[in-house]
């Protein structure tokens, strides 16, 4: 019963193409969470160069978008998964850049290991892992219980980032030797907690996919 | 609030053996532009029909049910059908002028309804052609011939002369397929504007355009009504899957 529309192999285009991106911003945050936690400045150097390849995925994506809306008129759960597929790809993106900025920041922590590892900054990183491979669970699959993981997750994510930042506001910021990079890892956890709440758009973005329902501003039970 | 113009309650209509049209309740609002859609036979043109007794002209057609128009059944005995089809004018896909001038086009229906002062007349066809957003093309040339007019000049034409005996509702079958894009938006533009006045109801297989100018959408399918909503709603996130698919074009 079902035809064949020219419009399907756009949309699998488009659908390969959002998920390529995820693919590529997930190598860049296990990139950046392995540099913090061996040091590594090189592949935090990695991880900067890749930025540009995201990038002009970013604006293939946007084109594509631009031409189904311009030439096909979707409609129904159509329109509704590229509106998303907008949503998602700039989600994606920023996430992209978030990782750039927590590579940068990188050198500043090389001489203080005992601080990164007291912060627990290795920990939020492993976090970020595994909410982001649910990310890419829920891009692939469109199967909205990744959704309530991911928010699930990011909440504690949140959590914890508050405690890391109240922790180094109470024991680190008076004291003169580590003002500068305690005030560098403030930047990252709060980068870190960007990825995690970028990560609950994409959840939200694909349950309006799934169902039709507007639910970024819904208060959650 | 919406007040509603046309309930139809459980029409049924046959063709001969054929179910054409199998329990038909829906409640059209007044003064709203309200488009059917679906695909080739699945009833809406023939439910369109019957909304001022056009189907009445088909021998083997038999019909059950209600069409309630301002709480009066039409298919009530003592209805006369003459009355109805003033009050309920309809336009179709071909446009239709008389082979007379373009004010006689016009000045026909009133005049037959017993309006003979030519003041009179002359307002009605000027009122006629400004409603329909034809008067500036034709004013200097009324007495032309109306077959000399363009395509889509002589489908607002016809809307014009629908409009000249007064309708309370406008019923259009497929009004701009025939037309180029242009003429096809100054119709789409004529019908948006109308809705001031009348009550329409529209049959398209174009969707887009179903979808830019109604307020309310109702998909039939194999004579039965599936879904009718909000256009927005239907557009964005219908309930149904058989209008899912048929507005992505994922039937058939």
């Amino acid at each position: 019963m079902e035809n064949y529309r020219i419009f399907d192999s756009e949309l699998d285009k488009l659908r390969d193409r959002v998920f390529q991106m995820s693919v590529q911003v997930n190598r860049q945050l296990i990139d950046v969470v392995a540099a913090i936690n061996s040091g590594d400045l090189e592949l935090a150097k990695k991880v900067i160069n890749n930025d540009e390849e995201i990038n002009n995925l970013d604006t293939k994506i946007d084109k594509l978008c631009q031409k189904i809306f311009a030439l096909q008129h979707p409609v129904a759960s159509d329109l509704r998964y590229i509106m998303s597929s907008l949503k998602i790809n700039n989600d994606l993106e920023r996430i992209g850049d978030h990782a750039v900025n927590i590579a940068k920041k990188l050198e500043s922590l090389l001489d203080y290991p005992q601080l990164v590892e007291e912060l627990g900054i290795d920990n939020i990183g492993e976090k970020i892992l595994a909410l982001f491979a649910d990310v890419l669970s829920l891009i692939s699959s469109l199967d909205i219980t990744f959704a309530d993981k991911i928010l699930d997750k990011a909440d504690k994510i949140d959590m914890d980032c508050k405690k890391i930042i109240a922790k180094i506001f109470r024991e680190k910021l008076h004291q003169p030797e580590v003002v500068e990079v305690s005030a560098n890892i403030l930047i990252i956890i709060n980068l870190f907690e960007r990825v995690a709440s970028y990560s609950t758009n994409i959840a939200e973005a694909i349950s309006f996919v799934v169902d039709g329902e507007i639910i970024k501003h819904k208060k959650r039970t | 609030m919406t007040i509603e113009k046309i309930n139809t309650e459980n029409l049924i209509l046959y063709y001969g053996q054929k179910l054409a049209l199998n329990n038909i309740s829906i409640k059209i609002p007044e003064k709203k532009v309200t488009a059917f859609i679906g695909p080739s036979g699945c009833g809406k043109s023939t439910f369109l029909r019957s909304l001022n007794r056009m189907n009445d002209l088909i021998d083997s057609v038999r019909i059950e049910g209600k069409v309630m128009i301002d709480d009066i059944n039409i298919y009530d005995k003592n209805i006369d059908v003459v009355n109805l089809r003033k009050k309920v004018g309809m336009v179709f896909q071909k446009s239709n002028p008389f082979a007379k001038s373009i004010y006689e086009n016009i000045a026909y229906g009133p005049r037959i309804n017993g309006i003979s002062n030519s003041n009179q007349l002359d307002e009605i066809v000027e009122t006629a052609l400004k409603n329909a957003a034809i008067w500036e093309e034709v004013k200097d040339r009324l007495g032309d011939s109306a077959l000399g007019l363009s395509g889509g000049q002589q489908q607002r034409l016809c809307i014009a002369r629908t409009l000249a005996v007064n309708p309370e509702i406008v019923l259009m079958d497929e009004p701009a397929s025939a037309l180029d894009p242009l003429s096809t938006s100054k119709i789409e533009e004529l019908i948006v504007q109308l809705k001031e006045h009348f009550t329409i109801v529209i049959v398209t297989h174009n969707m887009q355009q179903a979808s830019r100018i109604s307020d309310h959408t109702a998909f039939f399918y194999l004579g039965e009504l599936i879904e009718f909503d909000k256009t927005r709603k239907i557009f964005t996130n219908p309930e149904k899957k058989q209008t899912e698919d048929y507005i992505t074009g994922r039937f058939g």
